[in-house]
């Protein structure tokens, strides 16, 4: 930190303290070694022979400190319990996520201002996902979506908290802040506004097979999350009740 | 300007895990060249393409310069290109530049990657660092989570089912059951699967089941590219780079509700948007489609002379990582209209026998997808259909062509962010 910068407000003390430890554990240095009696050689399938392979463990921990740019009031905002998106003021785009500067060619780098954007949108596309990486598997199941907020013209990366088979293209959503927020986009969510149904022509309630396939499925989701983290059924469905105004 | 051809090429088998290192790896692939092209004198190599993706996989940087002293190149001219799946293809377009531009007549591209020193969530984790870490890694979704989001709209916008996903998934198994060197085959043996079995696999991100979703994989392949002067000494039936295209999209797929520089380009792409969902701003390619495939097919067939892309070509190797980016690609690739690439499959034009079989070698969902050289493996598949050598290579004739002349290579990063098409010839 130079003489020319000051800390206007800091939230990262603890985690510094915290990891600083794992730095000094995580610095690369070997920690162990497996002696693995493998298959080895550049043969077709089912003509390798075997070969003994020593292989070591090691540790790689890091804490970064990354400047969120001139897009820091998107996620301030955020903390704030504030959604903002950019406009730009030569073509009018409205971006969220939000983008400094316009990316319209026309435009030439043109500068965007800040606008505040209501909590709401529509799901523009979405994926149910029913296995994820280590972050995220107490979220499971979990609706990724692509929501436009009202007013924007791009679409948000956001979590859906909905029943998995409650969600469709153009489904209207509330979008909802945390308690606690650390001013990322997990901060925020959307819930379906209650009351709709899917349209007819929605391509996972149009298909019986898809949708039974995936009740399968989830059940199969239901018990990896009983047994690996003990999170009931019960507890999931909880997470939907999020009224949605 | 001169001609470039593939002349000649090696692999080192892909697999899950593989013990030895990347660049032991590399050097059996390069073995393998050397003992198919006994012309080859090392010393005649005059420049190394070198290609990988990941630095985090391996806690290493500048793992190329230790692969090119490993086989011994090293005081000659080469580097490394990046661009997460793109980056095979992008070291053979940048190889065959090279050559074009007239600096060199023989170039080595050599590509790996190893992926399994972490676990299988951190290796995720680290690809997916490829997407836009500020926004969509943020919300957990990861590779699986975006191109299931993406193929949710496509398959909304125009009515592919989670069937024809399904055809796909089985063809790839059925086709790598047939290539001693694909990684389903390794893990699964030789028996034929089904429909229904598809249906028994497990969903990871509706619409994908497993069986959809790209291999993790370590493993090497080497082309060896040549001149028109010298090609000949190297090969009896050198495969020629016909033409080329590049193409980029966005970094966010969200973003391309409004992709400004698409604006008007594909008039009848945006016409053919259904009615019953809210227009975009920019109607082609948004979150169905892939642009950087538009641009780079049109640059390739022109300067291919390819007019009438399904009976022009014999074969193809398409970059999908997850099954439904095919669907999309025939129809970006100008192969269909916009909207029918699920007739594609449903007539049977991709599949094994059909007027332009795609994946034969298995693809990345079955053959494998070590990243840096999986494009470089489906060129070396390639090169050995258009010599018809399949049956010499493989022990078994099953995915042999017969007369193919004209092939096609797709190859993409991110969510389509980055890409382009090659078109070869015999
Ligand atoms: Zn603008």
């Amino acid at each position: 930190m130079g003489e020319r910068e000051k800390v206007v407000e800091d939230r990262v003390l603890e985690v510094l303290r915290e990891w600083e430890e794992y730095a000094r554990r995580g610095n690369w240095r070997p920690r162990g070694y497996r002696i693995i009696r493998g298959p080895a050689g550049n043969t077709k399938v089912g003509e390798e022979r075997e070969e003994e392979f020593m292989v070591v463990y090691r540790p790689h921990g890091v804490l970064y400190h990354h400047s969120l740019g001139k897009v820091s009031k998107f996620f301030r905002g955020l903390i704030e319990g504030k959604l903002y998106g950019t406009r730009c003021p030569r073509c009018g785009t409205v971006y969220c996520p939000a983008r400094a500067h316009c990316w319209n060619p026309s435009c030439k780098a043109q500068p965007t201002e800040w606008v505040e954007l209501p909590p709401s949108g529509k799901v523009h596309t979405f994926s149910i996902m029913l296995f994820s990486a280590e972050a995220f598997l107490e979220h499971l199941p979990f609706v990724l979506g692509y929501v436009q907020i009202d007013g924007a013209h791009t679409a948000l990366p956001i979590q859906i908290l909905t029943s998995p088979t409650h969600v469709w293209v153009g489904q209207r959503v509330r979008i909802k802040f945390r308690e606690e927020r650390k001013g990322e986009l997990m901060d925020i969510y959307a819930v379906p506004v209650p009351g709709q149904e899917p349209p007819k022509w929605s391509c996972l309630h149009a298909d019986a097979k898809a949708m039974e396939d995936l009740r399968r499925d989830l059940e199969k989701t239901y018990e990896f999350l009983q047994e690996r983290f003990g999170i009931t059924r019960e507890m999931v469905m909880k997470r939907w009740e999020a009224p949605g105004e | 300007m001169t001609k470039v051809a593939v002349v000649g090429g090696g692999l080192f088998r892909p697999d899950r895990v593989r013990y030895e290192v990347a660049e032991e790896g590399v050097a059996e692939a390069y073995r393998m060249l050397l003992e198919e092209v006994p012309e080859l004198d090392p010393r005649d190599i005059e420049f190394v393409q070198c290609s990988y993706f990941s630095d985090h996989l391996n806690q290493q940087l500048c793992m190329s310069w230790i692969v090119q002293d490993y086989i011994g190149h090293h005081r000659k001219p080469g580097y490394r290109v990046e661009a997460g799946g793109s980056t095979p293809l992008d070291a053979l377009i940048n190889a065959y530049f090279l050559i074009k531009s007239g600096e060199y007549d023989l170039i080595l591209v050599v590509g790996w990657e190893w992926m399994s020193e972490v676990d299988t969530a951190t290796t995720n984790e680290f690809i997916a660092a490829a997407s836009d870490t500020d926004w969509d890694f943020t919300v957990g979704g990861y590779y699986n989570g975006y191109y299931a989001a993406l193929e949710v709209r496509h398959m909304q916008l125009y009515g592919e089912t989670v069937e024809d996903l399904g055809r796909l998934a089985v063809r790839n198994r059925n086709n790598a059951v047939h290539n001693p060197y694909s990684q389903w085959r390794s893990e699964h043996g030789t028996s034929y699967v089904t429909l229904d079995d598809y249906f028994k696999d497990r969903i990871v991100a509706w619409p994908y089941r497993r069986w959809n979703c790209a291999l993790i994989s370590e493993g090497a392949a080497v082309l060896l590219l040549a001149s028109e002067k010298v090609a000949r000494k190297y090969s009896d039936a050198p495969m020629w780079i016909e033409g080329v295209g590049l193409g980029t999209d966005s970094m966010r797929p969200g973003d391309r509700l409004v992709d400004w520089p698409y604006k008007g380009a594909y008039p009848e792409d945006e016409e053919r948007y259904p009615s019953f969902v809210e227009r975009p701003l920019t109607p082609y390619p948004e979150m169905a489609n892939f642009g950087f495939a538009r641009e780079a097919a049109r640059q390739a067939y022109r300067r291919a002379g390819i007019t009438h892309p399904v009976r022009e070509l014999d074969l193809a190797e398409l970059f999908a990582p997850y099954d439904g980016v095919e669907l999309c690609l025939y129809e970006d690739l100008l192969w269909c209209p916009r909207g029918e690439g699920k007739t594609m499959v449903r007539e049977g034009t991709v599949m094994r026998g059909g007027e332009l079989p795609c994946q034969l070698s298995g693809g990345l969902t079955a053959f494998a997808h070590p990243v840096g050289a999986t494009s470089l493996l489906q060129t070396l598949f390639l090169y050995w259909e258009l010599a018809e050598r399949i049956p010499e290579k493989f022990g078994d004739p099953k995915l042999q062509v017969s007369g193919a002349e004209k092939a096609l290579l797709t190859g993409h990063g991110g969510t389509g962010c980055q890409g382009g098409v090659i078109v070869f010839s015999r």
